[in-house]
């Protein structure tokens, strides 16, 4: 998108590098034609100034002419005679200057052409007058009219001439009307192009500075950016390669030297030079994997060893892919990480396995040896004192047989802890399946497993519909079994039981009491009893392996029962709370996960 | 009626023929020490096979699961009825003596009197019938 962005910069810059080449040859082609035209109006007026002056000469020449001439007339000294020809030499060449000037315009060419004829009429009348001057006629009637023509050829010929000049004029004001009216739109043309030169340039460089400015930022950003992943790399582990493919270099980050043990930079970033460090087990395949890398221009996920200079064996872990800048050079971007305490803590971890299965394995041995060789002993004694009992019971006395009671009872209860704690210990094991089961029948096989106690003790138990769940099913058993004969054992003396399970299933988020949740639904069952019920403070305590609230005599519990229906609902990861109030009765409140998984 | 018992406990033995002797029914009862015993005796080409056999699992030489698998795998003796006869009753062992072939699994109980009342009860079996409708749930017998 950004690098969009300064495409589209770029271009806007060319077009507006085009548009002011464009408008600066305008200015010249227009400041050319101004300059042009303002040189053909000076050299017009220049034209018209010399025409002027000609003709200004012809006429001064002209009365030159005519006063010799009247001279000559007066004194018949032929020197003036001589002047009065220099004079029409004069006037002839001021017609071969004007011929020279090269007058285009028609009528004017007419004008001069009779300016000549009148002139050269002059002339006539002139050398006329000479002869009647050399003969003397002077007084006759004939130099008279040549005398009174004179006067007239000479008043034509200024008329002439000042037509000359006049038409002259007018031509030259009618041309520089011509181009003023030219060049008066050119100031304010300049000046509009000027201004939208301006502005443009004002555009452009606005734009240049953003994009300036931009580009600083972006600078500054990408310097961040690299030194916060040279740190990161140094806080990871890890260093990054850079394979330029056209011009087949290398580049190593610092961080990748320090993974190889050696000072950033410190050697040629090349194969070679780098699997120069590979164990030498794994260089084989590390090479083939680099083979492949050339070809498919893509590294997978690899993991080899290195050796340090220093003798160290490390674990590297590498993996590449192509990339292509902006410039389209085509690149092979790396990472290499190096996951030495991994693999070492991957070690430990499957050491204390190993341990952790001889443990269980010990675990289960003596498992065995108090389920078999404990109750086996116990079971004899028991046995020899029913034998006692029921064949030796007269020889007895009172007293005796009362010690007989006695040790029997003690032997069963040592036999209730004995299974009580293998039932403990059996639910510790993780390796159980969980399978789809129906609630309803596990509880129906719990209330089986009480029915003796539920008749004896004339107890009412009700219960909602419960859910079908992904469970350790023997186990959710063991939990009804337990949680009721909980209810039923610390029932009232005198009063019936009244055992209720009531059934809804719940979100997570709407539990006060299951901020740790982990899951977001759960099937909540609570079981309610009319029994002797607990101090409060002791919620959390009945939990705990071997801890009674009540008397042995009294009660028969082991203080193990409860620890296994925690132990259960933890194998499931659900939550049990207990409620209790003193000869009111307790709540026990199971949370089971919907989804197990 | 021919039963037999193969179990190395010296007490249990007793307590076992003893119970006999007092249910005071018709009965030929013959023990063995181990399961080494036990089959050396059966593998007689002779022998008279018993009518129930009651087999304790925990036997030193020879276990009552190997004891199990090879009389189930001997054509002659298979059809023999076996009652598995031990003071544990887990899970595993139910399992598994159940899907070898045993017939019934009897807990060893710890009061004579119950002693004698489960042995009567598994005498007057009807094998036949029994083993028809066995299942998992009927497999270890429960005394009320």
């Amino acid at each position: 998108m950004k690098i969009k962005k300064l495409f589209k910069s770029s271009l806007f810059i060319r077009i507006i590098l085009l548009t002011s080449l464009f408008v600066i040859l305008l200015i010249g082609g227009f400041t050319y034609k101004h300059i042009s035209n303002l040189t053909n109006s000076t050299r017009i007026v220049v034209y018209t100034y010399e025409v002027n002056v000609e003709l200004e000469h012809i006429n001064s020449y002209i009365n030159d002419a005519e006063s010799v001439h009247r001279n000559y007339t007066q004194t018949k000294d032929t020197l003036y005679l001589k002047s009065y020809l220099i004079a029409r030499e004069k006037i002839n060449n001021s017609f071969v200057q004007l011929k020279e000037l090269n007058i285009v315009n028609v009528k004017q060419q007419e004008n001069l052409t009779n300016l000549k004829k009148i002139i050269d009429k002059l002339f006539l009348n002139f050398s006329k007058t000479d002869a009647l001057v050399k003969t003397d006629e002077i007084n006759t009637g004939t130099f008279r009219l040549f005398s009174f023509e004179e006067k007239v050829i000479l008043d034509s010929i200024r008329r002439q001439i000042k037509e000359i000049i006049d038409l002259e004029n007018k031509l030259l004001n009618e041309r520089q009307k011509e181009y003023q009216s030219d060049l008066r739109f050119t100031p304010l043309f300049f000046y509009f192009v000027l201004l939208i030169t301006l502005v443009i340039i004002i555009i452009s460089f606005n734009k240049i500075n953003t994009d300036l400015i931009n580009i600083k930022a972006k600078n500054d950003q990408l310097l961040i950016f690299k030194e916060s992943t040279n740190q990161s790399e140094i806080i990871g582990k890890h260093g990054n390669w850079v394979w330029h493919i056209d011009s087949n270099l290398f580049t190593y980050s610092d961080n990748l030297y320090r993974l190889l043990g050696e000072e950033p930079q410190s050697f040629e970033a090349n194969f070679d030079n780098f699997l120069k460090f590979v164990h030498p087990e794994d260089v084989d395949r590390l090479k083939n994997e680099l083979d492949k890398m050339i070809v498919d221009e893509e590294l997978p996920f690899v993991s080899y060893r290195i050796v340090q200079k220093n003798g160290k064996i490390k674990y590297l872990k590498a993996y590449a892919k192509a990339f292509y800048g902006i410039d389209d050079q085509k690149r092979l971007l790396g990472i290499t990480s190096d996951i030495t305490d991994e693999i070492e803590s991957f070690l430990v971890l499957e050491e204390r396995n190993l341990e952790l299965e001889r443990n269980n394995k010990e675990l289960s041995a003596f498992n065995y040896a108090a389920s078999h060789d404990l109750q086996e002993p116990l079971r004899k004694i028991q046995t020899f004192i029913s034998r006692l009992e029921e064949k030796e019971s007269e020889k007895f006395s009172e007293p005796g047989r009362q010690y007989l009671k006695r040790i029997n009872s003690a032997i069963a209860r040592i036999r209730l802890l004995i299974d009580d704690l293998l039932q403990f210990s059996r639910t510790n094991k993780p390796d159980k399946e969980f399978v789809m089961a129906d609630f309803n029948e596990l509880f129906e096989n719990a209330k089986q497993d009480v029915a003796v106690a539920i008749i004896e003790k004339k107890a009412q138990i009700t219960s909602d519909l419960l859910p079908k769940g992904s469970v350790i099913a023997f186990q959710i058993q063991q939990l009804f079994f337990n949680l009721l004969s909980n209810s039923l054992k610390y029932s009232k003396k005198e009063t019936t039981p009244i055992i209720k399970i009531n059934y809804s299933k719940i979100k997570a988020k709407d539990e006060p009491k299951l901020v740790k949740a982990t899951k977001s639904n759960y099937h909540k069952i609570t079981f309610t009893d009319n029994g002797i019920g607990f101090d409060q403070k002791y919620s959390e305590q009945i939990f705990d392996l071997f801890n009674r609230l009540h008397n042995k005599r009294d009660y028969s519990g082991t203080g193990i029962g409860l620890s296994i229906c925690k132990k259960i609902i933890e194998n499931h990861k659900g939550f049990i709370f207990a409620y209790g109030e003193p000869n009111v009765g307790a709540i026990f409140v199971i949370y089971l996960p919907v989804d197990t998984i | 009626m021919h039963i037999v018992l193969a179990d190395d406990d010296e007490d249990d033995r007793l307590f076992f023929t003893d119970a006999f002797d007092e249910l005071k029914m018709d009965t030929k009862v013959s023990t063995y020490n181990d399961g080494v015993e036990l089959m050396k005796y059966l593998n007689q080409e002779d022998a008279l096979l018993p009518n129930v056999l009651f087999l304790d699992l925990n036997m030193p030489k020879k276990s009552g699961l190997e004891c199990l698998k090879e009389i189930k795998n001997n054509k002659r003796m298979a059809n023999i009825a076996i009652a598995i006869y031990s003071t544990s009753a887990s899970e595993e062992d139910i399992e598994e003596t159940f899907v070898l072939g045993a017939n019934i699994y009897i807990k060893k109980p710890s009061d004579f009197k119950a002693l004698k009342k489960v042995l009567s009860e598994v005498i007057s079996i009807n094998w036949q019938y029994h083993t028809n409708s066995l299942n998992k749930d009927n497999f270890l017998l429960r005394i009320q």
